[in-house]
């Protein structure tokens, strides 16, 4: 079966913004009302790789396919809400990561393998979002097993509530000991965990004064980290009424976590950076255009109703989102082999990612990983396209675990000619300005015979350089 | 040959698949060639750092022989006054860094005594955090001072990377940026793109498809991700050049470090923007200038390898007229007590010498020998604090602000003559 690439490429169809469309991206009643199709937006290829990039780690052609007849809404609730029991898949992990707990590495190559293998990506996603959003670093820990359990942490709550998750991180010996505040005596109020958790977790600098975290830090005296272990000590609790945000009271540690919620401004500061991890990177968005949802989810802290919000939005499904992030290392090279249906080594893997700027459990500040352009630079681009070429050249570290080919012939495009328009849906869903499409598929030359001869290898040729596209690198 | 960035351009932009589809080639595509193309003979200065690991017993590396305290301290560690190489009635290098004199007598190396700063820390995780930080006073600081550096002078408009680790050894702190990714490269195929075997006959349709203009003109992220695969193919020639000429031959001793540093002098003649480079000797973590037991032989291995590779890079630099455009600078996490311990060895100490070496230096020693009987703790007492040094090369060698990266304004030393 041979598909034209008319037929199936979204040429221009997702990229164009129709005037019709512009205008209405600013009104937030229907930039975040649910995306139906209709003849001006449809439903097309294009977009179904928009979605699982977004709330995944890229697709199969199977799960493309199946999306495209889903159509968005009903994949967009797959995506959230899996059928597989994605508990138990968890937990089989957890054991396979208790069994490594003693290397960072030998987590870091679980975790990938586990983005790679679960039936519930969004999760991971958000887990990777909020692994950066809340960072710990390895380094600074020095102890896996804490990190094991602090990517637990984030894992069981990444789709839950902010407020159980900001309650539980400020307790998670991880953050604590990567904050450097294991102890915080009564004597001496330790600054280093009400510091970042109102300029950094939640309210953003501007929001808060000095004097606010001089309190704060006085409410959080008595926490500690012995052994490994939270501890609260009553004794080095400072018992006295301090004044937070405007409150006044003898707060403990947790009123400050519920002050700080109650504050709009930590409801923007996540809604804002939800939108830039999973709607768009290039443009702030409009303070008009968030308010419903920060209003919303200053409310409960639902962070799974915010993503499904975000996720079935007209906005999210538009011109001003599509190719509107870059992807992050881990994005990149998880989509050629989720693409591709193979499993490669995630040992390797971990490693080579950490030389493209992502090193898993080791986010470089506080801050967790600025990413958008700051991932690429000369040398960043030149490691991506090495690594695409080691995950596809079917030898070396990655050995033969990823083969075009054979991936084409499986899904029925068994010509040479068939093959490389089948990748170019796969990779790109056939999205490429038409004069570009032309020149990739010359950049490889076809079999001699092109009847016999096997072109595995060219095809591999081929996948790199598509996967090499400037498109490729935007999510 | 002397290669100048007009050259280079000639050498390898000209044949380039920009300017043979120029006229389909977009605005952006050639204001940034027009960018690269001859301003001047000018290029960028460099700075080069060598991190010497386990804290280096700077008493042992620039003598004061001339102090009886010295070898009455040193009973069996003190090097015998014949075989050190005389600086002056004071001091003289260790007896295996012959090459670092003689670069002393060419004017290419400087000496800078004394170099610390106030509460000197003695375990060398908080040590080297310090001088990687550049933040004595915050123990927490989340970046290191060149990662600073890198992040304040990124622009999206121009997608070279300006720093890189070059070595095996895990990124040293000092490079740790907040938004910049600074990568590290163990050899130069780590930045050059390779291609599959045996396909490489259409190889400028490839770059073509990355080139060719796009519809979709809003997108600020596709715009940036052709101008960076334009440089990266640019790149790409320009280290190939360098690694085919004959120069390619410059001799380096068989050490790591010379391998580090033949590296890095490929790369600034190749000059792809890089303005920092990082480079360690002694292994990384508690390295090997941690000497608390059977110093002597060590420490004498290690200064070998640290002079005739600095030595074998300055020549190669020399020959390439390319050493009036970069500073290299060692240091390391603190000196060593004055005092051998009993078992041949000295323990964690603070005030030590740095080197600086490169085509720029008001050559010689700069600041006096720290006093050998008015010590702090059994150490060196420092006069320099080595911050004043950093924001001279920040501020008179490498053109950056230094008040930015430091925090405040370091007083500069007089030690480059630019």
């Amino acid at each position: 079966m041979v598909v034209k690439s008319e037929k199936m490429a979204g040429h221009n169809q997702s990229r164009r913004i129709h005037p019709a469309v512009a205008e209405k991206l600013t009104d937030p009643r229907w930039a975040w009302a649910a995306y139906q199709p209709d003849d001006q937006r449809p439903w097309n290829l294009a977009l179904a790789g928009h979605l699982y990039r977004r709330a995944a780690f890229g697709a199969s052609w199977y799960q493309l396919q199946q999306a495209l007849s889903d159509g968005p809404q009903r994949t967009v609730d797959r995506l959230l809400r899996p059928r597989a029991d994605t508990a138990a898949f968890n937990s089989v992990y957890d054991g396979y990561e208790a069994s490594t707990a003693g290397s960072i590495d030998g987590l870091r190559a679980w975790w990938l393998r586990r983005i790679i293998q679960t039936p519930h990506p969004l999760l991971e996603k958000m887990t990777l979002f909020w692994h950066s959003h809340l960072a710990a670093n390895s380094v600074k820990v020095k102890n896996p097993r804490l990190m094991l359990q602090h990517v637990q942490l984030l894992r069981n709550l990444a789709l839950n509530s902010f407020r159980d998750m900001l309650q539980a991180i400020s307790r998670d010996p991880a953050v604590l000991i990567n904050l450097q505040v294991d102890t915080n005596r009564k004597a001496l109020p330790n600054e280093n965990l009400a510091k970042p958790l109102m300029e950094v977790f939640t309210l953003g600098s501007g929001h808060y004064t000095e004097k606010d975290i001089r309190e704060a830090a006085r409410a959080f005296t008595g926490w500690f980290v012995l052994k490994g272990q939270f501890r609260y000590i009553p004794r080095e609790h400072d018992g006295n009424v301090k004044e937070i945000l405007g409150q006044k009271g003898n707060f403990t540690g947790d009123d400050v976590i519920r002050i700080v919620l109650e504050q709009p401004a930590t409801a923007r500061m996540v809604v804002h950076k939800l939108y830039r991890w999973l709607i768009c990177e290039t443009e702030e968005p409009d303070m008009m255009l968030i308010t419903p949802l920060v209003e919303s989810f200053v409310k409960d802290y639902d962070i799974l109703k915010l993503v499904e919000t975000m996720l079935r939005s007209n906005l999210f499904f538009s011109p001003a989102a599509y190719r509107r992030r870059i992807k992050c290392p881990v994005e990149f090279a998880l989509g050629i082999v989720k693409a591709l249906e193979g499993m490669v080594s995630t040992t390797q893997l971990g490693q080579d990612l950490a030389d493209l700027g992502q090193n898993l459990y080791h986010p470089p500040t506080v801050k967790g990983w600025t990413g958008g352009q700051h991932w690429i630079n000369t040398t960043t681009l030149v490691g991506r396209h090495n690594l695409a070429l080691a995950l596809l050249r079917g030898s070396g570290p990655y050995a033969d675990k990823l083969n075009p080919w054979a991936v084409a012939k499986k899904h029925g495009y068994s010509t040479f000619t068939a093959a490389m328009q089948f990748l170019l849906d796969l990779f790109l869903q056939g999205d490429l300005d038409p004069d570009v499409y032309d020149t990739v598929l010359k950049t490889v030359e076809a079999p001699a015979n092109i009847s016999s001869d096997d072109p595995e290898e060219i095809l591999r040729s081929f996948a790199h350089m598509v996967v090499t596209l400037p498109e490729f690198h935007s999510a | 040959m002397y290669y100048t960035r007009r050259n280079f351009l000639r050498a390898t932009l000209g044949a380039s698949t920009l300017l043979s589809f120029n006229p389909v080639a977009p605005n952006f595509l050639i204001r940034s060639l027009m960018a690269a193309a001859p301003r001047s003979d000018d290029r960028d200065t460099v700075l080069v750092v060598v991190q010497l690991s386990g804290g280096n017993d700077g008493l042992n590396t620039v003598v004061p022989y001339g102090d009886d305290e010295y070898a009455k301290n040193r009973p069996t560690l003190c090097l015998p006054p014949k075989d050190l190489h005389k600086i002056d009635s004071l001091t003289g290098f260790h007896p295996r860094m012959g090459a670092f004199m003689r670069l002393y007598e060419e004017g290419h190396l400087s000496i800078v005594q004394g170099v610390g700063y106030p509460n000197s820390d003695r375990s060398h995780e908080g040590a080297m955090r310090i001088w990687h930080t550049a933040d004595p006073d915050k123990p927490s600081r989340q970046t290191g001072w060149l990662g600073r550096t890198v992040d304040s002078i990124w622009d999206p408009n121009n997608t070279n990377a300006h720093a890189v680790f070059v070595g095996p050894i895990t990124q040293p702190f000092g490079l740790n940026a907040e938004n910049v990714i600074i990568p590290s490269i163990r050899s130069l195929h780590d930045l050059i793109t390779n291609e599959m075997p045996g396909h490489l006959k259409r190889q400028s349709q490839w770059k073509r498809a990355a080139e060719l203009p796009r519809d979709d003109r809003d997108n600020p992220l596709l715009h940036f991700l052709q101008r960076c695969a334009s440089n990266v193919y640019a790149n790409d020639r320009r280290i190939e050049a360098v690694t085919k000429t004959a120069t390619n031959t410059a001799e380096y001793p068989p050490f790591q470090l010379a391998e580090s540093l033949r590296m890095v002098a490929q790369l600034i003649r190749a000059d792809i923007g890089i303005r920092i480079f990082f480079t360690e000797l002694g292994g990384g973590g508690i390295g090997g200038f941690d000497n608390h037991a059977n110093q002597l032989d060590n420490h004498c291995a290690l200064l070998h390898q640290l002079s005739e590779s600095v030595a074998a890079f300055i020549q190669d630099l020399k020959h390439e007229k390319l050493l009036d455009q970069v500073l290299l600078m060692t240091f390391s996490e603190f000196g060593r007590t004055l005092k051998e311990n009993g078992r041949r060895g000295t323990g964690h100490g603070a005030a030590a010498p740095i080197f600086l070496a490169g085509g720029k230096l008001k050559s010689g020693l700069i600041g006096s020998h720290p006093n050998l009987t008015d010590l702090d703790n059994g150490a060196l007492k420092f006069h320099i604090d080595f911050r004043r040094i950093y924001a001279t090369i920040l501020d008179r060698w490498l053109g950056f602000k230094s008040q930015i990266i430091l925090d405040r304004q370091f007083e500069p030393l007089d030690i480059l003559n630019v």
